[in-house]
């Protein structure tokens, strides 16, 4: 873990101006809300951003409301890559210098918007895209998408008699936009400050396709306590649920690197949306997670002891604020 | 689930009931809606209901977002949760209501340890009608709500109802102000400033364009409250960076200082902050 006493150095020299303001309706801890907030933040004035169909739009941008200080558009769901790539084109007719950004959810950049990202990447255009990444379609009520990781539930995953949760491995979708060649490609959590401010920085100062995938914590989602969303994304990283790296100009580079493997339960005992998860299950996410630990670090690890804990549940709520109402 | 139950206890109390949610955009704090419609008669109706009788608000703040009030019906009555009297209240202009509120905010904390206030409210709207009886609404909000959730939390929430029956304060609510409404505002698009989604602007008193949202006071959500402790903070600048509404100011000798009129509670600020200079105080405070 970080040293505890010294300030974070990468923070110093971010700007205290917001580009994404408060008044925002996102829930309470909302780990979307901090990431878009950052990057707008580190991208600065010169900015101009796109979100499709996600809870991003719905909570920052209800026309005519906005919580953003910058240029904002929204139009279709599956169309990120399109839309900055037309973006981009309009802004260099004008001779406008901006960053042409556009932040979508995993369901808009895993599944249904993955042939405009495709398509922008190839053709190398001019844009930052970001993958808000919360596993699963959120907005709409918790589906399911091809982020959701193993035994994640959702509501079309339900945790039943037969099957508990999700049956698929998060795909890589990191891996796939790399494999395009295109300029820059970083992996972002909420939890590493300074490795943030450095990749968002690089990918503002170069040019060409660049594309950022942050896992951001959803708390009803997730099921988690709305105070942990961080905690959180630090746990997934020094388990191998998420890792830290960049690829720039083909050349991939880990930024960050745990000391060991903490065993997945540490991370899934957190998080209401695992709750069901069955001993057997454990083991092959884990078994799962030390494959992909040892392709990304280029090491074996031993299999650390997983301990499924239970939480006791109190009045029943279990963290799901909508589960009262 | 608050107004299911409401609608079996009209069931139990004699009378035809029904219940439906309003479906829209699932975020905890994004306004929501749910209907009941009780008759002496068979129900025949599946609309939404747009001309209430009875209007029961779980957040005060909405009057300033929403027309809360809109189509309520002469002689309709309100329940509000608000620490207020329905005297100084603010309802929007033209209107007049017999009305109950009741903290029920507080209440639901008291007794469900969660700021889940639907169970409180259907308590202070048996204050202002006489279809259905307060001990009729227990029983079927325990029973739901056992159902569901637990034999203990069925409890709660029905002592919560009834709490919040007896502390609650009946008298008349007005509004005198015109609330102006955002959404009545729509330019055409050649009225846009090319570049640009949305010029700034205020139109009849309404903040609208970029970074108008400011005007949401979301700190209305909060039911803890951080507590900064100013002589053990390194200034780190890890809060500062991590909350999700930009609530925490740095100031120029990067010490924090907190804008209680965003800050939604969430605890994130006193979760990472590595020397524990900041605690959550239950309830709503400024400080
Ligand atoms: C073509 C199309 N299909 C479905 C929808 C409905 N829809 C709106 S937001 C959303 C979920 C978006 O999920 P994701 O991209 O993961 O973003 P999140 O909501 O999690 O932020 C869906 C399905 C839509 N707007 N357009
Ligand atoms: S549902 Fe999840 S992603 Fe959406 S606003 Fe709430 S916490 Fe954020
Ligand atoms: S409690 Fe949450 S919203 Fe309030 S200041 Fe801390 S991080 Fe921000
Ligand atoms: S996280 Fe704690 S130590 Fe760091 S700036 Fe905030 S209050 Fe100070
Ligand atoms: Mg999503």
């Amino acid at each position: 873990m970080t040293s505890v006493r010294s300030p974070v150095a990468g923070l110093r020299n971010v700007s205290r101006e917001d580009m994404l303001v408060h008044g925002h309706g996102a829930c309470p801890g909302c780990g979307y809300a901090v990431t878009a907030r950052n990057i707008a933040k580190v991208l600065g004035p010169q900015t101009v951003v796109y979100v499709p169909a996600s809870c991003l739009t719905v909570f920052s941008a209800t026309y005519p409301k906005s919580a953003w200080r910058i240029p904002f558009l929204y139009t279709a769901f599956e169309n990120t890559g399109a839309i900055i790539t037309g973006l981009k084109a309009a802004y260099r007719r004008r001779g406008i210098e901006a960053n042409v950004v556009g932040m979508a959810g995993d369901g808009g950049s895993f599944d249904i918007g993955l042939q405009a990202l495709s398509g922008a990447a190839e053709r190398n255009e001019d844009v930052i895209y970001v993958c808000l990444d919360n596993e699963a379609y959120m907005n709409t009520g918790i589906q399911r998408s091809s982020a959701t990781p193993f035994g994640a539930w959702t509501t079309t995953t339900p945790a039943g008699l037969e099957i508990q949760g999700n049956r698929r491995f998060k795909k890589d979708l990191a891996a796939i936009v790399a494999q395009h060649d295109v300029p820059y490609v970083a992996t972002l959590s909420v939890a590493h400050f300074t490795d943030f401010v450095k990749k968002v920085e690089k990918a503002k100062s170069m040019s060409g396709f660049r594309f950022l995938h942050c896992l951001t914590p959803c708390i009803p989602g997730w099921r988690i306590e709305p105070s942990r969303g961080v905690s959180i994304d630090r746990l997934a990283v020094e388990t191998g649920m998420w890792t830290l790296y960049e690829v720039e100009h083909g050349v991939p580079r880990v930024t960050y690197r745990p000391r060991k493997m903490l065993p997945v339960t540490e991370y899934l005992g957190l998080q209401g949306r695992f709750k069901h998860i069955s001993e057997e299950d454990v083991r092959t996410l884990q078994s799962w997670l030390c494959r992909k630990w040892k392709a990304h670090y280029g090491e074996e690890v031993e299999e650390p002891p997983c301990v499924i804990a239970r939480k006791d549940e109190g009045l029943g709520h279990d963290g799901d604020p909508l589960h009262g109402l | 689930m608050a107004a299911q139950a409401l609608a079996d206890a009209a069931v139990r109390a004699g009378h035809h009931a029904q219940a439906f949610p309003y479906f829209g955009a699932e975020r905890r704090g994004a306004p929501v809606q749910a209907f009941a419609r009780i008759d002496s008669r068979k129900i025949r109706v599946k609309s939404q209901v747009y001309e209430p009788d009875l209007v029961v608000v779980l957040d005060a703040s909405l009057f300033e977002l929403e027309p809360v009030t809109e189509g309520l019906k002469e002689g309709g009555r309100l329940a509000v949760n608000t620490p207020l009297r329905p005297e100084e209240l603010e309802i929007g202009e033209g209107t007049e209501a017999v009305t109950a509120t009741a903290d029920a905010t507080a209440i639901a904390l008291q007794t469900l340890k969660v700021p889940i206030v639907n169970t409180a409210m259907l308590g202070v709207l048996c204050r202002v009608q006489d279809l259905v009886p307060i001990e009729t609404v227990m029983e079927a909000v325990q029973e739901r709500f056992g159902e569901k959730l637990g034999a203990i939390a069925g409890r709660a929430n029905a002592s919560s109802a009834w709490k919040a029956y007896d502390g609650a304060v009946v008298g008349v609510a007005s509004g005198k102000r015109r609330i102006a409404r955002a959404k009545e505002w729509r330019p055409a698009w050649h009225e846009m400033p090319a570049g640009t989604s949305l010029p700034s602007a205020t139109i009849d008193g309404v903040e609208v364009g970029p970074g108008s949202a400011r005007t949401n006071l979301t700190g209305e959500w909060r039911w803890s409250t951080p507590f900064y402790k100013k002589d053990r903070c390194i200034r780190c600048l890890r809060c500062w960076w991590s909350c999700p509404d930009a609530a925490i100011d740095r100031l120029d000798d990067d010490y924090m200082r907190w804008n209680f009129d965003y800050c939604k509670g969430c605890g994130i600020c006193a979760d990472i902050c590595p020397v524990s200079a900041i605690d959550m105080i239950k309830g709503v405070h400024r400080w």
